[in-house]
């Protein structure tokens, strides 16, 4: 730690094939895709790291800001989270524009360019293993939701003045029958929906719905799925949604993406139990 | 956040670019291939559990009863099921004490016991070695 310059840290990004991002025919030794990136803001360029056949996608941020301490109170700020994953996300999708590319998770820092070498290189086969299953691929987001109302039909007469319990229990009954109904409704399309989805894609995966304070109380996230999909079936794709929403009267379906292949890096190849 | 208020539900046909907030968060957060960083940073800590729980969790007991339980090994989730757990114990605790505070203000000769009051002493005392 010399005084002479504020220390730093490599945080890094993604990781892919060498060479893809920066072949040495390359005119582009510095791609423009990354290398004009703000990336987290630091000021530093986003750059690359070769270590053996893999490449990290990295850059230098200050150690004062990105140590553990800094790092917990930073994601702990809604507002700072956001941008660190915006920017994180931004760095990935670049990344994945020009080759294939593992995303890492955020905030996955190392002490130097050395010790992200020794870290590919501890999981070198793994991470070829997925950069072989997501090459050539992305992955969409398809998501489906019920509309919690209005309610079908209000057959309340306002005007009668005071009704009895039993009329009230009845249509409280009713409506909440009727929403039971719709939910399950939803469901059963939410399943058609993936069936038909997971037909067009190499692999599949299920996230966590969202909640309300996402969703907005309208609607009830009911599939949150990802899918990934070869670079040529998007129009097959976007086909069969249209399709869908035509015969999907009971729900709403939105497909989001094309993504970095985020949902399928680790596909039976998580590594966590090797952590130094 | 406020941008998705504005989403309203006759959009049906909708389709949004990847740069919604949450789905960006449940990837970069939970995604991706795991190579252990230097600095060490549980995403699942702390006050960020707590933004993932915001975000994803607060449907769960909707999602639970449909059936919709596939992410129940979580281990955000576990913690919050402890932490349910915890809160129901608590809960029970607390009516615990509340019938027992009762039943100490039932037996004070100041107080005029009412019948349910006297009731729930006289249970009290029959337990009473």
């Amino acid at each position: 730690m010399t005084r002479t310059e504020a220390p730093t840290l490599t945080y890094a990004f993604a990781v892919c094939r060498g060479g893809d991002v920066t072949a040495p025919a390359d005119p582009l030794a510095e791609p423009p895709g990354l290398g004009g990136l703000p990336g987290l803001g630091t000021g530093a360029p986003v750059r690359t790291v070769a270590a053996g056949p893999l490449t990290a996608v990295v850059q230098d941020v200050p150690a004062a800001g990105f140590d553990e301490e800094a790092l917990r109170s930073r994601l702990s700020d809604g507002a700072e989270l956001e941008r660190c994953a915006r920017a994180h996300h931004a760095v990935i999708t670049a990344a994945s524009a020009l080759a294939p590319a593992v995303p890492l998770p955020l905030a996955t820092v190392y002490l130097d360019d050395g010790r992200v070498r020794e870290a590919l290189g501890e999981r070198e086969a793994s991470l070829l293993a997925a950069l072989d299953r997501i090459a050539g691929r992305v992955e969409w987001g398809v998501k489906v939701y019920a509309p919690t109302g209005p309610r079908p039909a209000p057959e309340a007469s306002p005007g009668d003045g005071p009704v009895s319990g039993r009329a009230y229990l009845n249509r409280v009954r009713t409506r909440q029958y009727g929403r039971e109904q719709r939910h399950t409704l939803a469901l059963r399309a939410a399943e058609r929906v993936d069936t038909v989805v997971r037909g067009l894609a190499v692999a599949a995966r299920r996230l966590r719905p969202h909640g309300v304070e996402v969703t907005g109380r309208h609607r009830t996230h009911v599939l949150n799925a990802a899918y990934l999909l070869d670079l040529g079936r998007e129009r097959e794709l976007r086909a069969a949604l249209v399709s869908l929403r035509r015969d999907e009267t009971d729900v709403q379906i939105e497909l989001s993406g094309p993504w970095a292949p985020y949902s399928f890096a680790d596909g039976g190849i998580t590594d966590t139990a090797a952590a130094p | 956040m406020t941008e998705r208020d504005l989403v309203h539900p006759p959009s049906v046909a909708t389709e949004r670019h990847p740069s919604d907030l949450a789905e960006i968060l449940e990837r970069v957060l939970d995604k991706g291939i795991v190579i252990a960083g230097d600095i060490k940073i549980d995403l699942l800590d702390i006050e960020l559990l707590t933004i993932r729980l915001r975000l994803f969790i607060s449907s769960v007991d909707t999602a639970r009863r449909a059936g919709i339980d596939w992410w129940e090994t979580d281990p955000a989730l576990s913690s919050r099921a402890a932490r349910d757990t915890l809160a129901q114990e608590n809960a029970e605790l607390r009516e615990r004490l509340h019938a027992l505070e009762s039943r100490i203000g039932a037996e004070e000769p100041s107080t005029d016991g009412t019948e349910g009051l006297t009731s729930v002493g006289a249970a009290e005392e029959e337990r009473r070695p």
